[in-house]
C-alpha cells in the first residue's frame, strides 16, 4: 500500500484542513499540501478535488487580479465547507485511533 | 513564462478528450477552469506543462479520479489514445539509444537528413508505378510512359520536382492531405518491395525482363525446297536468288548418295535436293502416271534450265536418267 491509495480517501479531508487557514488558489493549495509532508499528491488531484468540493458547495471561489501573471481563482471555506471539515475530522480521528491501536496490538503480538 | 497560450489549449484539449466518456455537463464541469488552473501553474515553475504535469491523458484519469467522476471503464477511443502514449514513450526512448552508435543524438536526426534522399526515391517509384501500369507488364531501370522512354523520362523529372517540392511543405499540411500522403507512400513502398522481390527472382534466374520472344531462324526447319511451276510439275535443279543476286540458301542436302556429285560443296547445289523426298505428286490428269516421277538426278549442273520448259525435250535432261520425266510432262500440253 502506498501513500497514493492512502490519499484517495482522505484528500478532501487534506484540502479543506489546508484552506481552513488560509484561503488559496490552486497551485498555493497544492504546495501547502506538499509542504506538509503529502509529497505524493498530484496537481490533477487537488484540481479535481476543489471542483468536486466546489460543485457539493463545500468552497465558494474569488478571482483575484496579479500584476504579473494571470489571474487567480481563489478557493475558500464556506459554513457548509467548515462543517464538513469538522465531521470529518473527527471521522479520521477515530478512525485513525483505532488503526494505531490495531497496529500496536499487532506490534506487541509479533 | 515558458508555457505559450497554445501548449495550454492543446493539454486541455487533450484531457477533454480523454474524459470524451463522460457526459459533457460533468466534463464540462471537471474542465471549464483548466485553462486558468494551468495558466496559474504555468506561472510558478519553468518546463513545459507536459514536463511538470504529465501526460494530459494520466492527468485526466487522475482528475477523474479525484473528481470522483464514474471512472468506468476507459472506452476503446482512450485505450487506443493511451497505448499510443505509450508506444511513442518507447519510440522516444529507443530512439536516443540508437542515436549514439549512428554517431548522432538521436537516431531521428539521423533519419531527418535522408528525408531529401527519400523525396526523390518517392519520385521515382510513383514514375516506375505508372510505367508499369501503362505499360503493362515487364519493366525495367527506367520510366516509360505507355513504353515510349522520352515520355517516361521527362514524366520522371516531373514526379521528383513534385515530390520534393510536396516533402518541403509536407510539415504544413493540414490533417487529411497529410493521412493522403502517407497512404501514398505506404502504397510506393509496397511496390518497391513487391518490384524489389520480383527482380531479384528475375536475376537469379538470368533472364531479365524479357519475355521469351523467339529469334530463332524461321526456316530453321526447312531442309529443302521444292518449287513447282505453273502446271503443277516439280521443277528440277532451281536456284533461288535474293534481290542483290545473293543465292539463298536453304535446308541441306540430307541425301548423301549425290553430295559427291559437286566435289562435295552442297551449296552449289540446286534446288530440290533430294527430288524424291518431294511433297506433291504430279498432276495426272489422264495418263497412268508413274508415281515416281522424280528420279531424273540432278547430275549435270548446266542442264537445269531446259528443265522449266520441257514439254517436247525429255531426252535432253536426262542423259542417264531417262524413265518418268518424260512421259509426265506431255501430257499437260495435250489436254489444254
Amino acid at each position: 500500500m502506498d501513500t497514493t491509495q492512502l490519499l484517495k480517501g482522505v484528500l478532501d479531508l487534506a484540502v479543506l484542513a489546508v484552506l481552513r487557514e488560509e484561503d488559496g488558489y490552486g497551485y498555493d493549495i497544492l504546495r501547502r499540501l506538499r509542504e506538509a509532508g503529502l509529497e505524493e499528491v498530484g496537481d490533477a488531484s487537488v484540481y479535481g478535488t476543489l471542483r468536486r468540493l466546489f460543485a457539493a458547495g463545500l468552497l465558494t471561489t474569488y478571482v483575484v487580479p496579479s500584476e504579473s501573471g494571470p489571474h487567480r481563482k481563489y478557493y475558500a471555506l464556506n459554513a457548509a465547507g467548515r462543517d464538513q471539515l469538522t465531521r470529518s475530522g473527527k471521522l479520521w480521528r477515530s478512525f485513525a485511533t483505532t488503526m494505531d491501536s490495531l497496529l500496536d496490538d499487532q506490534g506487541r503480538a509479533a | 513564462m515558458t508555457v505559450t497560450e497554445q501548449e495550454i489549449t492543446d493539454y486541455v484539449a487533450r484531457v477533454r478528450a480523454a474524459l470524451a466518456d463522460l457526459p459533457a455537463a460533468q466534463r464540462d464541469e471537471l474542465t471549464e477552469d483548466l485553462p486558468d488552473h494551468l495558466a496559474e501553474v504555468a506561472a510558478e515553475a519553468e518546463g513545459t506543462l507536459i514536463e511538470r504535469l504529465g501526460e494530459p491523458e494520466t492527468y485526466a484519469a487522475e482528475l477523474r479520479a479525484a473528481a470522483g467522476a464514474p471512472a468506468g471503464g476507459r472506452n476503446l477511443d482512450q485505450r487506443v489514445a493511451s497505448a499510443v502514449v505509450r508506444a511513442r514513450r518507447r519510440l522516444r526512448v529507443l530512439d536516443t539509444r540508437l542515436g549514439p552508435p549512428l554517431g548522432y543524438e538521436t537516431a531521428s536526426d539521423f533519419l531527418r537528413l535522408l528525408r531529401p534522399g527519400w523525396w526523390v526515391l518517392r519520385g521515382y517509384l510513383a514514375a516506375m508505378l505508372v510505367t508499369v501500369l501503362s505499360t503493362g507488364g515487364s519493366f525495367g531501370l527506367l520510366p516509360r510512359f505507355g513504353g515510349e522512354l522520352l515520355a517516361g523520362l521527362i514524366m520522371l523529372i516531373g514526379f521528383l520536382l513534385v515530390s520534393i517540392w510536396i516533402g518541403r511543405r509536407s510539415p504544413r499540411l493540414s490533417r487529411w492531405p497529410r493521412w493522403a500522403l502517407h497512404a501514398g507512400s505506404l502504397v510506393l513502398v509496397v511496390f518497391a518491395l513487391a518490384s524489389l522481390i520480383q527482380a531479384e527472382d528475375r536475376m537469379r534466374y538470368g533472364d531479365y525482363g524479357y519475355d521469351p520472344i523467339s529469334v530463332d531462324d524461321p526456316y530453321e526447319r526447312v531442309r529443302d525446297v521444292f518449287v513447282y511451276d505453273s502446271e503443277g510439275r516439280l521443277v528440277e535443279n532451281a536456284r533461288l536468288f535474293d534481290q542483290n543476286g545473293d543465292p539463298i540458301r536453304l535446308g541441306y542436302p540430307d541425301c548423301a548418295d549425290l553430295a559427291d556429285a559437286y566435289g562435295g560443296k552442297p551449296v552449289l547445289r540446286a534446288y530440290p535436293y533430294c527430288p524424291d523426298q518431294a511433297p506433291f505428286g504430279p498432276r495426272a490428269p489422264g495418263a497412268p502416271v508413274p508415281t515416281v516421277e522424280s528420279v531424273p538426278d540432278p547430275t549435270g549442273l548446266p542442264q537445269a534450265d531446259p528443265n522449266p520448259g520441257p514439254t517436247s525435250t525429255p531426252t535432253s535432261t536426262p542423259p542417264a536418267t531417262p524413265t518418268g520425266t518424260p512421259t509426265a510432262a506431255p501430257n499437260p500440253t495435250a489436254t489444254r
